[in-house]
């Protein structure tokens, strides 16, 4: 698939069979539905539905930041928080077809966790994921 | 001639165009046996190759299920022996090593390391996919056979079947415990 | 089942005839109103049918294939999908096995074209290949295969020539006739008409049958395609000795609302599944190609007694109290009985790859569908020594990337 931001070609990377889409120009991190399904789903988080639309269905943030369209569908994507508490922004796709995290939300991410272990909660798992497989950038 | 001979040499010639017909089409059924039998033996034959495989794969994750692998690979070996025999006696012998078989893979259920396995996944598909072949090519022999079997026996293809000793085909059975079919009736 | 007893041929060739009556009446009319001349009406009708039947008959396979940008697979790219097409090629009994090609596309459905059994093909979506398990993969393939050797395709291509044809002389007539209104200087017969009643007749006739022929001409088209489904839904059934595949598998396909990317009302009879299902709702009546896919999977459901035609027959009769059945008496009796068989274990999605193509996983067969995407498509994968696996598209133009996750370089 191409960056939503750059519209390269992104990398895929695939650990624990969970496929992640990068990007090496932006660092962006594109999270695919299904693989955030069988992340949870590992993790023994049942209802990734539930979760997932609580992050759509979440007033809309007051952001400048540019809106960026899905890479799946092709329309502009909502910025949300992941959950209440963090301050990671994401993009996630108005249908639920996946969530879109920024280079520098990745960074954020990164250094939150390094801080202090993530809050509780199913976003737990997505975090301390994505913050694992992209420890490293250029 | 008066016409009568011609009548007698009309008939004449009307009754050797039919042996030959009748003669015809019986090689014609013979040869769609052989054919169809061909199409088995090559699936039986694949079966015969993968099962060293998968004895070899399975030994290494299972424990004490030597009297399970010893059975396939002594069934199996019966069967190949067995190669050149009729199609009833193999019919047998294929039936014990697919028992044999089935017993290996549900013994392979329990053990989760084995199942994830590539080789042994990539193996038990090979298995499943030529266990339904011969199935499936078993139905089309039979059916052949029945065609054939038909033509010999039935007036009054039977008189020439019986002068060009023509011999009746077997049906190629499998008596496994597992399957359901009920017996074949057919309403033509 | 070996010899296809063809009497329910009879009935799909008599819609067929009445088509062709169509195409003629229209040729018929054309000419003599245009022309003068109804022979050259049914020359110009004739020879705009044969012109589309050549482009159909050379060109059909691959206009359909490139339209869907179906990709062939070799058998090891996708040994379970293979395996599974050459068991429904012996179980039908068709001559030479077909191709076998693989659409990118989330949205779930298959098709099979081929204008005879000896040059067929079968293509399936990388979405439906994923949802799918072994069962009801043999259901759907099975699906395609009966259309195959049911010579559906060549059948629904005549057909579909037939409905272009009505319809393309149909809409010329209707532009000729609103030019000559407009100009004032409509073509009028003088030389062998017998009276302006004549005339009249003629033009009424002429003009009801431009409207109608291209509508009735549809009707006939799906009520043709419909009753092929069925036929194809049973024969599945015969082949696999297993309904509760294929009706499984269509529940699959039915709960999924994404949209085909590249299928279009001409293309759509070919497909397993209505394509053109607007997201949501549900396209079932005279003017759908297909039956609705609820009945479809009831009928499977109900054939308790056994798989063979008597008894998707007997189910069709039992889902529809008080219509005649769908398969004709000859053919459902061609076989004997055919018992049900037991399921076979399997997982969804998966290609079952030998070792090559996949060491290392954790859970083999997660991502074997879309890995084989990547495979065709090109891609290099490339495994870093903390366990990630990379997989890097085809134009990427530098020679190493950074592990983001333990931070190597690794060599392209």
């Amino acid at each position: 698939m191409l960056c939503p931001v750059c519209h390269k070609d992104a990398l895929i990377v695939e650990y624990q069979d969970i496929e992640l889409d990068y990007c090496p120009v932006c660092h962006g991190v594109w999270f695919d539905a299904g693989e955030l399904e069988l992340l949870m789903a590992s993790a023994g988080f049942e209802d990734f539905r539930r979760y997932l639309d609580g992050i759509i269905n979440a007033p809309e943030t007051d952001t400048q930041e540019k809106k960026h369209k899905c890479p799946a569908c092709g329309h502009k994507m909502k910025k949300a928080y992941i959950d209440p508490d963090s301050k990671i922004l994401v993009d996630v796709c108005h249908i639920g077809e996946g969530i879109w995290f920024d280079g520098g939300e990745v960074t954020r991410l990164i250094q939150a966790l390094a801080q202090k272990a993530p809050d509780k909660g199913p976003s737990q798992g997505v975090l301390a994921f994505v913050g694992d497989m992209f420890k490293y950038q250029e | 001639m008066p016409y009568w001979g011609w009548i007698i040499i009309a008939v004449v010639v009307i009754f050797i165009f039919w042996i030959i017909g009748a003669f015809n089409s019986l090689v014609g059924f013979r040869n769609q046996v052989k054919n169809a039998w061909a199409q088995i033996d090559v699936q039986l034959k694949r079966r015969y190759d993968l099962i060293p495989n998968l004895v070899e794969t399975v030994k290494g994750y299972v424990k004490h299920e030597r009297e399970t692998l010893e059975a396939v690979t002594n069934a199996r070996n019966l069967a190949q022996q067995a190669s050149s025999a009729g199609a009833a006696e193999r019919g047998k012998l294929e039936g014990a090593l697919g028992a044999a078989l089935g017993r290996l893979l549900a013994v392979a259920e329990a053990y989760p390391d084995l199942k994830a396995n590539q080789n042994f996944l990539a193996l038990q598909e090979e298995l499943t996919s030529t266990e339904n072949k011969i199935s499936f090519s078993r139905q089309y022999y039979n059916d052949s056979v029945l065609k054939f079997n038909n033509k010999i026996q039935m007036f009054p293809s039977n008189v020439i079947a019986g002068m060009f000793n023509f011999t009746l085909g077997e049906f190629f059975e499998v008596t496994v415990a597992a399957e359901k079919e009920p017996p074949k009736v057919s309403f033509t | 089942m070996w010899e296809q007893i063809r009497s329910n041929q009879v009935r799909s060739v008599i819609l067929i005839a009445l088509i062709a009556g169509l195409l003629l009446a229209v040729g018929y009319f054309l000419g003599l109103y245009f022309f003068d001349s109804a022979v050259g009406g049914l020359v110009i009708a004739l020879v705009v049918w044969a012109i589309m039947s050549l482009i159909a008959f050379f060109q059909g396979d691959s206009i359909l294939l490139g339209m869907a940008k179906a990709r062939k697979i070799k058998p090891d790219d996708a040994p379970r999908l293979y395996n599974v097409v050459e068991e429904m090629k012996i179980a039908s009994g068709l001559e030479k096995m077909p191709d076998v090609y693989i659409i990118d596309d989330p949205a779930p459905n298959a098709f099979a074209t081929g204008r005879d059994p000896s040059r067929a093909s079968v293509a399936i979506t990388t979405g439906l290949l994923q949802k799918l398990n072994r069962d009801e993969l043999q259901g759907v393939i099975g699906h395609e295969i009966a259309h195959i050797k049911n010579r559906d395709v060549l059948l629904m291509a005549i057909t579909a020539v037939m409905l272009g044809t009505i319809v393309i002389l149909s809409w010329y007539a209707s532009r000729f006739l609103l030019f000559g209104a407009m100009t004032g200087s409509g073509r009028r017969s003088s030389s062998r008409s017998s009276g302006g009643g004549a005339q009249a007749i003629i033009l009424i006739v002429g003009i009801v049958l431009m409207i109608l022929a291209p509508i009735i001409a549809q009707f006939i088209y799906y009520a043709i395609s419909r009753k092929r489904e069925y036929l194809a839904d049973a024969s599945s059934a015969l082949y696999t000795r297993y309904p509760e595949g294929l009706a499984s598998a269509l529940e699959k396909i039915g709960s999924s609302t994404r949209q085909l990317k590249s299928a279009n009302k001409a293309t759509a009879p070919m497909y397993t599944v209505n394509p053109l299902n607007k997201e949501g709702m549900k396209v079932s009546d005279l003017t759908s190609t297909h039956p609705p896919i609820s009945e479809r999977i009831r009928i499977l459901r109900a054939m308790a007694g056994g798989a063979s035609f008597a008894d998707y027959n007997d189910a069709y009769r039992k889902v529809h109290s008080g219509k005649p059945g769908i398969i004709s008496k000859n053919t459902a009796t061609v076989v004997g009985a055919v018992g049900i068989r037991e399921a076979s274990l399997s997982a969804p999605g998966e290609l079952a790859l030998a070792s090559g193509k996949s060491a290392g996983r954790t859970t083999p067969g997660t991502h074997d569908v879309s890995d084989l995407t990547l495979r065709l498509d090109k891609w290099r994968t490339v495994d870093c020594e903390c366990g990630a696996r990379w997989k890097v598209p085809p134009g990427f133009r530098d020679d190493n990337i950074l592990c983001t996750r333990c931070g190597r370089r690794i060599r392209l």
